[in-house]
């Protein structure tokens, strides 16, 4: 394996926040002492990442994944710990380390407003010294990719949102960028223009091999784009592998389903029953009982629509981050 | 080296191409912010109506019309928009973008405001020139004072700039730095000799008004500009205006130097 493109170790940073109870009395006593409260962002984050792989930061609100994300990207200094992305520290900001990443943020808008998004790229592409042969020929190859031949040319403020977003991540690409840092890429996007900025980087990372790290509060980004997923919450990371994996460990059981004339009579022998409702059955069932629970399933009278699944990802989710049960890893 | 030094070239080219553009864009609202630059224009109509008597101090009626004019030219010349801008992306987290590019976010701040002067220039000097053919008063600036003039506006743009992202860079620590860039605005109106002639304080406070920070950024070259500093007196002044331009423009780069450090990357 070659050397990591993405080394962190030991990361923390705490935040402290003014704190201040409500009312007129506790703003008057504020203005004489501010008490300040220390917030644990990001606590004792340790992983490394291979040149070209796609991680996903996964974790609710608050969890501490943008932290994480701008500490790499080198936006904010960590409070402790070390961070090297592609050979550099990320908060020293030198314009050797600023040319080989970029970061595409979903919730902010980064080409200028009023002037095409051809006049962002132009810019980009002296700011970023970028060679102008290598220029023309990335600008003809991710126009074509995301389809903004005519929308580059209209004013950013009039263009939609899925159109400004393929031009945001021209601008991000056009330098050629050894990471993508992605902070939640398809937010407030439609279902479509979901799909196609996901398959764009996808094939993205394949034909460039870029370091692709994303953060998104949609499930379906992180499970379509991202063999290996960093779970984050509180600040920690609670998990650290391939969305198969973490929903094995988080709902291990497979669940089974099928339709049948007459269904049997005690089926809690076979796993737990998730619905039992006319002709219709469905269990959760031990990963290693599968065939066996199959197979007297398929023997029902008139069995038809039998199913194995895994759980469902919000169901996942909901288990991981649901407090009383995100102790079950890590 | 060399290389570098073109490089750079090339960076300022652009970024003056694109705030050039972004400054035509928003041609309609510099020409607000013009208008509400017009105070010392305000000025003038009140003081040439009180010298219609008689000369005050030594400022006769004329006196007043070129010396206003001037300071509501030049100080389109040396305006500054930066604590606005900075103190807005610190807060939005719009310095976001600023800080991935590998160019330093102060030089295109910089360079931005730089950019929309010349446009600012253009929708003054109509005005300026109105005010001169209606009220008489027009004093041409000797062509050797002229080099002076242009050190003097360049020193008084970069001494506003610095005193702008000093202050736009609290907004790093507090949420109320704009406030007090009101505080600094209130005191530059009547300190800086845009309402009055800063020679015409009572002796003894002139002497404290015309060393500080508010005539070094307009009162000096409007003085300069109407032939009124000369000699040792231009020299003078052009050395304060050098060392408010060190004082603020230290503090302005330790400021930024540990706000960002401090900074904490507004946004989800």
């Amino acid at each position: 394996m070659t050397a990591a493109m993405v080394r962190v170790e030991g990361l923390c940073k705490r935040f402290s926040v003014p704190r201040r109870e409500a009312g007129l009395r506790a703003a008057l006593r504020a203005l004489v002492r501010r008490e300040y409260r220390v917030v644990e962002a990001v606590r004792d984050l340790e992983f490394s990442l291979a040149p070209g792989e796609r991680v996903g930061f996964l974790g609710p609100n608050g969890a501490g994944k943008t932290t994480t994300l701008k500490m790499l990207a080198g936006l904010i200094v960590p409070s402790a710990g070390q961070v090297e992305v592609a050979g550099f520290t990320p908060s020293e900001r030198r314009p050797e380390f600023l040319r080989r990443v970029s970061l595409v943020m979903g919730q902010k808008r980064q080409l200028s407003w009023d002037l095409p998004a051809i006049d962002n790229f132009e810019f980009n592409r002296v700011v970023y010294e970028i060679d102008p042969a290598h220029y023309k020929r990335r600008l003809e190859e991710l126009t074509a990719l995301l389809d903004v031949g005519e929308v580059m040319r209209r004013p950013v403020r009039q263009l939609s949102l899925g159109e400004r977003m393929k031009c945001e991540l021209v601008a991000a690409l056009l330098h050629g960028p050894q990471v993508l840092f992605l902070d939640e890429p398809t937010i407030g996007l439609d279902v479509s223009m979901q799909l196609g900025i996901r398959e764009f980087i996808r094939r993205y990372n394949a034909e460039h091999g870029a370091t692709v790290i994303l953060t998104s509060h949609y499930m379906e980004d992180v499970a379509a784009l991202c063999p290996r997923i960093l779970v984050i919450d509180g600040g920690r990371l609670r998990f650290d592998g391939s969305i198969e994996a973490l929903r094995r460990q988080i709902r291990p059981l497979r669940r089974v389903s099928v339709r049948a004339a007459a269904l049997p009579d005690d089926p809690t022998a076979m796993g737990r029953v998730v619905l039992r409702e006319g002709g219709r059955l469905v269990l959760d069932v031990a990963p290693e009982r599968v065939p066996e629970v199959v197979g007297a399933l398929v023997a029902l009278p008139e069995a038809q629509d039998l199913a194995v699944q895994d759980a469902p990802l919000e169901e996942v989710m909901r288990a991981l981050f649901g407090r009383e049960e995100a102790a079950e890893i890590g | 080296m060399s290389e570098r030094a073109g490089q750079l070239g090339r960076v300022i080219a652009a970024v003056w191409r694109i705030s050039l553009a972004e400054a035509i864009a928003y041609r309609v609202s510099m020409l607000m912010w013009v208008l509400t630059t017009t105070f010392p224009l305000v000025s003038l109509a009140l003081w040439s109506g009180l010298a219609a008597g008689g000369p005050i101090g030594d400022y006769a009626r004329p006196d007043f019309v070129a010396y206003f004019v001037a300071a509501f030219l030049l100080r389109q010349f040396t305006a500054s928009w930066v604590v606005w801008e900075l103190s807005g992306q610190i807060r939005d987290g719009g310095l976001n973008t600023l800080l991935m590019r590998p160019m330093s976010p102060m030089l295109y701040h910089a360079i931005q405001n730089l950019a929309a002067l010349p446009i600012r220039c253009a929708l003054a000097l109509p005005i300026g020139v109105v005010v001169l053919v209606l009220a008489g008063g027009l004093v041409w600036p000797s062509p050797g004072s002229l080099a002076l003039l242009g050190l003097s506006l360049a020193l008084a743009w970069l001494l506003n700039l610095a005193v702008h992202v000093a202050i736009g860079c609290l907004a790093f620590w507090v949420t109320e730095s704009t406030a007090l860039f009101e505080v600094w605005l209130g005191l530059y109106l009547v300190l800086s000799g845009a309402s009055v002639p800063t020679s015409l304080y009572p002796a003894g406070l002139a002497e404290v008004v015309r060393a500080l920070p508010f005539h070094a950024s307009l009162g000096f070259p409007v003085e300069l500009a109407i032939g009124r500093a000369t000699g040792a007196a231009a020299t003078h002044g052009l050395l304060l205006q050098a060392l408010w331009v060190a004082a603020f423009g230290s503090l302005a780069a330790v400021l930024w130097r540990r706000g960002v450090r401090a900074y904490e990357g507004v946004g989800t």
